[in-house]
């Protein structure tokens, strides 16, 4: 017991330590953006009208502290960072977290809910596939899986709309109602996230499905092929007992170990996703913050936050293996 | 001697995508109970497949022979092995009547599942053991094939265990519910020569302990030399001589093996040339016609080795080998 709270105790003083360094890369990239914030700021009044001298844009500079130097304002960043404070929106001039608000949640959600998805629908499917002869079966499944891999999400989501807009007359875009898009959290508003985000979460969990069945085939194959479920068989291990408590059992693992980069590809096809259904969440945010406004601040808060769910669930799975695999709980604890 | 085991005509061809594999092609042998056959052959030679085919353990894509029998007679009557066909049925030669050890320990544990859940897990589906019961039987097995701290063991992983002892607890796993028949195929291959003599020991121990028989695969004629009774040479899914040990390895009637022979170094003579068996075995898309060694043999008779498919010759009385050269030396005799 002594030796898993120490294992878990360094393997969050790991994650901690990959967060830092992905913070460290995060605002490199922010300070690499052409311009900074005060520029950035000032020139945006400009287009309102106000007219601006280079001393405003000094002054905005040290009031921001943007004249300290580099690893000072990455250390005060990050220290704030690991408080839940991303600072101000170049543009908006808001409080980041405030801004983001349950955005990013939000987006969490959304795509935690298709890797589960894609998971419930791959495992059985994959080990079916696996254990099957039934070539019909197996073709019509590869062929499934392709499209789902060959078919960009974006052009899914576009197909997606063009029918509902056609049949019913309805794009099916949007998280919320207008009536609930800015009311407090309820139980009807719930509901009417839960109405609008089944397609995001359909869109994202069919490539990540279609890939996940390909795992899940692949794993189990090779498992199936190993001289020790022939020598279960050999011992007159049979039927379901034999599949679950041998093959399946051990593919377990690497499926496990794969779920943060699973998570990782979803969240990379979050944003454009979210633009085309035009989403009020974090990942239409970033698009925005990236490629419109070139608000660095607030884009290099949403990168640090999902980079950050991805080392936490990495994390997770580190620790439900070292409890799930005995080669590598033995290893761990001597 | 009681009989316990009959193989008539067996069989079996893989369907594969390049086309239908013969793996074995017709093989007969019989063995008696606690007799030691050693199946000996070059990899591919379908002395694996063969052993499986007891246990109907080939893969899906197998296919036997109509004319292929495999009786196994038990003390309550004889089973044909190959009308089995539900799982149910089948535990009967798959860890009941007969059991079966594998070339590489390591890989024939489950590695997640301790050896302790694995052994109980046979005793279980074999016999009405109460959980109890079977694990004090599966620890007092490890303690007699030779493992130290039996009942830590018993709860250890098989990555934990050195390569000698995973093959013991191999070997105890596959005798915990007393079979009739143990399969050993390449038991001793992948460990070290000492371990190796270790295991063999033990083996013979064993078979005399238990009084079952064993099919003894290997390519290693000197493992044979030490263990077995009698011997069964295969070439290209084709049973090429069977006799008593002695007999076969002092005087071979088949070219084949006496390649094998010529291909072992002798410690009297260490500056003998080594004279390997020429040629590759061919691929089993491309089975020779006639007696299947003639692309290789050096005395293949023109004409009619080529054509003719040899029948089994007596050299003596229990001692057969399936050779046309043979057959026209006795006939000429």
């Amino acid at each position: 017991m002594l030796h898993f709270a120490r294992f878990v105790a360094i393997r969050a003083a790991m994650a901690v330590v990959t967060l830092v360094i992905v913070s460290f890369i995060v605002f490199s990239l922010m300070e690499l953006v052409p311009g900074d914030c005060a520029e950035r700021y000032l020139a945006f009044k400009n287009t309102q009208g106000s007219a601006i001298s280079v001393a405003d844009i000094e002054a905005e500079r040290v009031r921001l502290g943007l004249d300290k130097p580099f690893l000072t304002r990455w250390v005060i960043w990050i220290t704030n960072a690991f408080q839940g404070d991303f600072g101000e929106s170049c543009i908006l001039r808001l409080n980041i977290s405030r801004l983001l608000g349950d955005k990013f949640l939000l987006s969490l959600g959304i795509c935690l809910t298709a890797l589960a998805l894609a998971y419930a629908i791959a495992l059985p499917v994959g080990i079916i596939s696996a254990t099957s002869s039934s070539r019909l079966l197996n073709n019509t499944l590869r062929l499934v899986s392709y499209l789902g891999l060959a078919l960009p999400n974006f052009l899914l989501a576009l197909i997606i709309m063009l029918f509902a807009t056609v049949m019913w007359g309805e794009s099916l875009t949007g998280l919320f109602s207008k009536e609930f898009r800015d009311a407090p959290w309820s139980w009807e508003r719930v509901a009417d996230f839960l109405k609008h985000a089944w397609l995001p979460i359909f869109i994202l969990g069919w490539s990540a499905t279609a890939f996940a069945i390909q795992t899940v085939r692949a794993l189990m194959s090779d498992e199936i092929g190993k001289l020790y479920v022939t020598a279960a068989r050999a011992r007159g291990v049979a039927g379901r007992r034999l599949l679950w408590r041998y093959p399946a059992r051990h593919a377990l693992g690497p499926i496990i170990n794969s779920l943060g980069f699973d998570l990782n590809r979803i969240f990379n096809e979050l944003p454009v996703v979210a633009l085309i259904l035009t989403l009020t969440e974090a990942g239409s945010l970033l698009i925005e913050a990236l490629a419109r406004s070139n608000d660095q601040q607030l884009a290099g808060a949403i990168i640090f936050l999902l980079t950050g769910s991805i080392v936490a669930v990495n994390f997770a799975t580190d620790v439900i293996l070292a409890l799930t695999d005995p080669r590598v709980r033995r290893s761990i604890l001597g | 001697m009681t009989r316990l085991l009959d193989v008539e005509n067996l069989t079996l061809q893989f369907d594969t995508d390049e086309g239908r594999i013969t793996a074995v092609d017709g093989v007969s042998f019989s063995l008696e109970q606690g007799e030691v056959l050693g199946l000996v052959g070059e990899s591919g030679s379908g002395k694996s497949v063969t052993a499986k085919s007891l246990m109907k353990l080939n893969p899906g894509n197998a296919i036997y022979g109509p004319q292929t029998r495999i009786a196994l007679h038990l003390d309550d009557g004889s089973v044909d092995i190959m009308s089995l066909r539900t799982s149910s049925e089948l535990q009967l030669v798959r860890g009941g009547a007969i059991s079966m050890i594998f070339q590489e320990p390591m890989a024939s544990f489950a590695p997640a599942i301790t050896i302790g859940k694995q052994m109980v897990e046979q005793l279980l589906i074999h016999t009405d053991m109460s959980k109890k019961q079977a694990r004090e039987l599966s620890i007092e097995m490890l303690a007699r094939v030779g493992i130290s701290d039996a009942s830590r063991r018993f709860d250890q992983y098989a990555f934990e265990l050195s390569g000698g002892m995973r093959q013991r607890a191999m070997i105890a796993m596959a005798l915990s519910t007393r079979p009739r028949l143990l399969i050993a195929d390449e038991p001793t291959t992948a460990l070290d020569v000492t371990i190796q003599a270790q295991v063999i020991e033990l083996m013979k121990d064993l078979v005399a302990e238990f009084g079952m028989a064993i099919i003894f695969i290997t390519h290693d004629l000197g493992v044979i030399a030490q263990t077995a009774d009698t011997v069964a040479v295969m070439y290209l899914g084709r049973l090429v001589e069977r006799g008593p040990v002695r007999e076969v390895l002092r005087s071979p009637g088949h070219p084949y093996t006496r390649g094998l022979l010529e291909a072992l170094p002798d410690l009297e003579d260490l500056d003998r040339p080594l004279t390997p068996v020429p040629g590759d075995i061919p691929s089993p898309l491309e089975r020779p016609s006639g007696c299947v060694f003639h692309t290789r043999c050096q005395v293949a008779i023109e004409g009619l080795c080529r054509r003719e498919v040899p029948q089994f010759v007596d050299l003596d009385e229990h001692h057969r080998a399936a050779c046309h050269l043979v057959a026209r030396e006795r006939g000429a005799a």
